[in-house]
């Protein structure tokens, strides 16, 4: 299990977050949503300590870490046992895709080339890409640069996947390849922490769901809980605000693919994108 | 008709003026190499803002930029001298300031003017190094060392490359001032011999000529650098795949290792991985 415990951050006096904490289970997923600006990516960010927290501790495997206070070999094991994706994926753009997976491996991890390269093509498989090992980020679609971030983060085999609104900086269409990949790994067993503005993804993914807001939890339980019967007014009006503006989220970009969509609408829409690629 | 301008002897005279091109590529490669070193270190300091140090840098780049590089030669040539005299009768010592050869009183100005010029290209290209970049890196588990190595200097590199080229071409330049500090490099040789010739204008065509080839090959290094450390613009051909996946072959009997993605049975379908090998016949087809 994995214990995440009071997590506080002030930004120029200005408190984003108070308290926070989750507990993750082995194999969870959990997904956290909350309005903009309320504390989300902060609080993944602290948690791999991109972010500098000013309280906070992190229990993986009964070992703890004082957040605010970790020395360097402190961060850096805490890094080396979670991975993230990021919104903007941030492939490291003078390296292939392949480079990009066994970056980490050899670097990080020190595996010898070819161990790490037979590990870095496995990932690449595992995400439909493995054609795609010798391309730079420049010559690959959005949805195809998250899915070598995807697998990169899960080449360095993590305790704890952070996902900070993977699919909020891609074409509507290049939304679900990237839904499905997370879909796999979640599958395959990956614990994984998910912001995510996308309630139909969120829906059909999460086992739990958090609401944040204003720096703290307000409510949280199953989808089915969050979704269908919602207890405060705060996530009401959350909710609603998707409703009201169709399928997105007013604080996110217009035209991003937010829709409430079950798993079974997601799988026939797979069907239909398969069939019609394969029509090409 | 007067013999006002003798073309042939510009060409002539040229391989009497490489005899000396040793001299400016030595004043060129040492200056580079010092103004390179000491300008990243300038960089790092104004990156970082060290304190103190900071605000010297600041002094330093300011003065040696805003002044021209023909009073810095002469300011080394007559200053040094004069300062280490003081270092003399200061600790008591005696060496020989005259044993001191003036090529260095050159090479010192150059590199300092160098390093003003490259601290400010150096410093522009790691701050304009994407963070998320860094964060990527530093998420996997790399140490500030191992960033550092691995991915701010590779791709400020890149961006740093063609302004330091920049500046080795200014620097080139700038060694023909040289003679200010009595070193005599290939603009001092050729004044030397157009003052017995009396063909100045020949001279400093033949000079003009020299300098400008030096310049022309420096740009196609430079050019043929930056082609290699950049990301090639052509996409690479897609690589052959088998068509079906070792999980799809060999249903789950086994479970997958933490870390590695599972395809859903309801989502197998074989999409992008049909597209890619589909792709990949024709381009390997076309070609
Ligand atoms: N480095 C920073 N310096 C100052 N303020 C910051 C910084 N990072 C975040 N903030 C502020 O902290 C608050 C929370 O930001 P955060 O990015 O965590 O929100 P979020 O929940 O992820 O929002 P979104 O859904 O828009 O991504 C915001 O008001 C933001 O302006
Ligand atoms: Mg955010």
């Amino acid at each position: 299990m994995i214990s995440i415990r009071n997590i506080s951050k002030s930004f120029n006096g200005h408190k984003v977050l108070d308290g926070v904490g989750i507990d993750i289970e082995d194999g969870e997923v959990v997904a956290l949503i909350g309005p903009s600006g309320t504390g989300k990516s902060t609080f993944l960010r602290s948690i791999n300590l991109l972010e500098h927290p000013d309280t906070g501790e992190l229990e993986i495997d009964g070992k703890t870490y004082d957040l605010a206070n970790a020395s360097k070999d402190e961060t850096l094991e805490i890094r080396r046992s979670t991975a993230m994706v990021f919104q903007q994926f941030n492939l490291l753009r003078n390296r292939t895709a392949l480079q990009n997976v066994m970056e980490g491996l050899t670097v990080v991890k020190r595996l010898p080339k070819n161990q790490a390269q037979d590990r870095a093509l496995r990932e690449l498989r595992n995400v439909g890409l493995e054609a795609w090992a010798d391309h730079y980020p420049q010559h690959l679609s959005g949805g195809q640069q998250q899915r070598v971030a995807i697998a990169r983060a899960l080449s360095m085999d993590p305790r704890l996947l952070l996902l900070d609104e993977p699919t909020s900086a891609l074409d509507p269409e290049r939304v679900n390849e990237v839904q499905r990949t997370i879909a796999e790994a979640a599958e395959a067993g990956n614990t994984m922490l998910l912001v995510s503005h996308e309630m139909g993804f969120v829906r059909s993914i999460a086992s739990r769901v958090i609401f944040l807001e204003g720096g703290k939890i307000v409510e949280q339980g199953t989808p089915e809980e969050i979704f269908g019967n919602p207890h405060t007014d705060r996530l009401r009006d959350f909710l609603s605000s998707f409703e009201r503006y169709g399928t997105n989220h007013p604080g996110a970009d217009a035209s991003r693919n937010a829709s409430w969509r079950t798993q079974e609408a997601l799988r026939e829409e797979h069907e239909r994108e398969d069939l019609a690629l394969e029509a090409v | 008709m007067p013999d006002l301008f003798n073309g042939k002897l510009v060409f002539t005279q040229i391989p009497q003026l490489l005899r000396y091109l040793p001299v400016t590529l030595e004043l060129t490669v040492a200056a580079g190499v010092i103004g390179l070193l000491l300008g990243f270190v300038i960089a790092l300091i104004r990156v970082k803002r060290t304190p103190v140090l900071y605000q010297i840098s600041t002094v330093y780049i300011s003065v040696l930029r805003g002044t021209p590089i023909i009073v810095q030669l002469y300011i080394s040539y007559f200053g040094i001298p004069i300062f280490l005299k003081y270092l003399n009768y200061w600790n008591g010592t005696n060496w020989d300031i005259n044993s001191v050869p003036p090529v260095l009183f050159a090479i010192l100005a150059l590199a300092f003017n160098q390093s003003a010029f490259m601290a400010e290209v150096i410093r522009a290209a790691i701050t304009a190094v994407d963070p998320g970049q860094l964060e990527a890196a530093r998420s996997l588990g790399m140490s500030a060392s191992q960033v550092r190595r691995r991915v701010i200097l590779p791709q400020a590199g890149v961006i740093a490359l063609p302004g330091l080229m920049n500046s080795l071409i200014g620097l080139i330049k700038g060694t023909s001032l040289a003679f200010v500090c009595a070193v005599v490099d290939m603009t001092a040789a050729g004044q030397i011999m157009a003052g017995s010739s009396y063909r100045y204008f020949e001279m400093y065509c033949s000079l003009a000529i020299i300098y400008w080839v030096i310049t022309l090959l420096l740009e196609r290094v430079g050019a043929w650098l930056e082609r290699r450390l950049s990301v090639p613009e052509q996409a690479p051909a897609l690589r052959q795949v088998a068509q079906t996946e070792p999980e799809q072959a060999q249903p789950a009997q086994t479970a997958p290792a933490r870390g590695s993605v599972r395809r859903l049975p309801a989502l197998n379908t074989p999409g992008i991985a049909t597209l890619a090998g589909t792709v990949a016949k024709e381009v390997v087809a076309r070609d």
